[in-house]
Formats: structure tokens, C-alpha cells, sequence
């Protein structure tokens, strides 16, 4: 689990796709808390 | 011939590939950070623990500005050899299919196994016979290689799969036994053995270096 902190999360599907997700191997869920 | 051995931070095999590719050439080092491959003919990407492998092996380094150029000159049929945390490289970068997985052992090996020779189609294997048996070092924690079953069946009609562990050798658990791999043009390939490893009889074997030879003399 990966916990970021960030102004919005909009930028976060993009993130995971491109950066902390291989998308052959992992996948992966977000959960915004406010 | 010139080859060029790309360089992260937390490479560590750099200099071995140097030295067993300048047995067939000219050998020199390019920076992770420089967005040029210069002059080479060939590119090896090599083992190590690029940008420290902290959030999956390859992952960051894929995004190097020197891996754009390495992408660029793939896509021009340039030869590229990726080995070991080069191959994880390579596959993070959609360079070559599938993926590499922690050991299924989970745990870190280090030691000499047998490859058969499946497809020499590529000029890395060039040199090789189909069916022949090499003996190369392995040594990593996370080379299980994966891929789906479809895909699978599809790089094994198309020849992609270059390298087999021999029966009993598989060190990690890697899908049918799966070494090396390479993509549809055969000009990009990778495995999780050290050929570079492999170049002079002092050590063991000299199997590895028939890799360097195979794709200089392409080049030349």
C-alpha cells in the first residue's frame, strides 16, 4: 500500500497506470480520505 | 563494432558486460541522464539494482532519458541485450513482453545452471544451435518470469523464446522454463543469466560470450 498526500486525485489513475502499477502483473485500487 | 553499456545509479554489472562485449569491439559506458546513444551499434542495458529496484525492479529506470534513446534505436532494429535487471528493464519499457516476478523461492540465487537453446533466430543467438545446452551464472532475487498463457503460446510459435532452463535447472520458478526471451523482430533480448559472466574459461564457461560474438557480427 502506497500512502501519498496530494492536492487532488484526479492525477492519480495516470500515476498508477505509469508508475506503481505493472498492469500485467499488479493491480491496483484508490482510496481518497479527506 | 561499438557497443554501448548503459549505466543507472545502482548498476553493478556494468563493467563485466564492458569487458565481455569489448572481447568483439570497441565497449564504452553511457550515463543514465544523457539522452544520446552516440555512434553505437549495439546497446546492452545490464544487471544490477537500478535507482535501487525500491519499488519494482525496472520500474524507475525505464523512465531514464537515456532509455528513450535505447527505445528509439530498438524501434530502428537496433540490437539491444538486456540482462538481468536489464531484462526487467527492458520489460517495464514495453520493449519486451512479460514480466519479471520474485523468485518462487523467495529467495535470493546465486549459482550456475544449463540452458537449452530454443530459437536462435536473433542474432544474439546467432552463434547458437537450436537445442544446444550453455552453461551461464545466474543471480537474482526476482526472476521468475511471467507472462500470460496467451501470450505465452504466442512467443513460442513466434520463435521469441530464445532460452530455456534445462529440466531440473530452473532456479526461480520462471513460466515453462522460460530464460530469455525476445521481441517480434528479434533484435531486442533479454534473460536473467549473465553472459558476461560467462566469457573466460577461468571462471567456468566460456558460453556466454557466443551472445556477443553472435550480435557483433551482425552488426559488422
Amino acid at each position: 500500500m502506497v500512502e501519498l498526500e496530494a492536492e487532488s486525485a484526479d492525477d492519480l489513475p495516470a500515476l498508477c497506470e505509469k508508475l506503481l502499477a505493472n498492469p500485467l502483473i499488479e493491480d491496483f485500487e484508490i482510496e481518497t480520505i479527506e | 563494432v561499438i557497443w554501448g553499456v548503459v549505466q543507472f545509479p545502482g548498476s553493478c554489472d556494468e563493467r563485466d558486460a564492458l569487458a565481455a562485449a569489448g572481447r568483439t569491439g570497441e565497449a564504452r559506458l553511457l550515463w543514465h541522464g544523457d539522452g544520446e546513444l552516440g555512434d553505437v551499434d549495439g546497446v546492452i542495458v545490464p544487471g544490477g539494482f537500478s535507482y535501487g529496484d525500491y519499488l519494482r525492479a525496472g520500474a524507475i529506470a525505464r523512465f531514464s532519458p537515456l532509455m528513450e534513446a535505447v527505445s528509439e534505436f530498438a524501434g530502428r532494429g537496433g540490437p539491444v541485450l538486456g540482462i538481468c535487471n536489464g531484462f526487467q528493464v527492458l520489460c517495464e519499457a514495453g520493449l519486451l513482453p512479460g514480466a519479471l516476478l520474485v523468485n518462487e523461492g523467495v529467495r535470493f540465487v546465486c549459482r550456475q545452471v544449463e540452458l537449452v537453446v530454443e530459437s536462435n533466430r536473433s542474432p544474439f543467438a546467432a552463434e547458437l544451435q537450436q537445442g544446444e545446452r550453455l552453461s551461464i551464472p545466474v543471480k537474482h532475487g526476482e526472476g521468475r518470469y511471467f507472462a500470460p498463457d496467451d501470450l505465452l503460446d504466442e512467443l513460442e510459435a513466434l520463435g521469441q523464446v530464445a532460452l530455456r532452463y534445462a529440466p531440473g535447472q530452473n532456479p526461480n520458478g520462471s513460466v515453462r522454463d522460460i530464460a530469455a526471451v525476445t521481441n517480434e523482430a528479434g533484435n531486442v533480448f533479454g534473460l536473467m543469466p549473465h553472459p558476461e559472466h560467462a566469457v573466460d574459461g577461468l571462471t567456468g564457461s566460456t558460453d556466454g560470450l557466443k551472445l556477443f560474438e553472435g550480435a557483433a557480427k551482425a552488426m559488422a
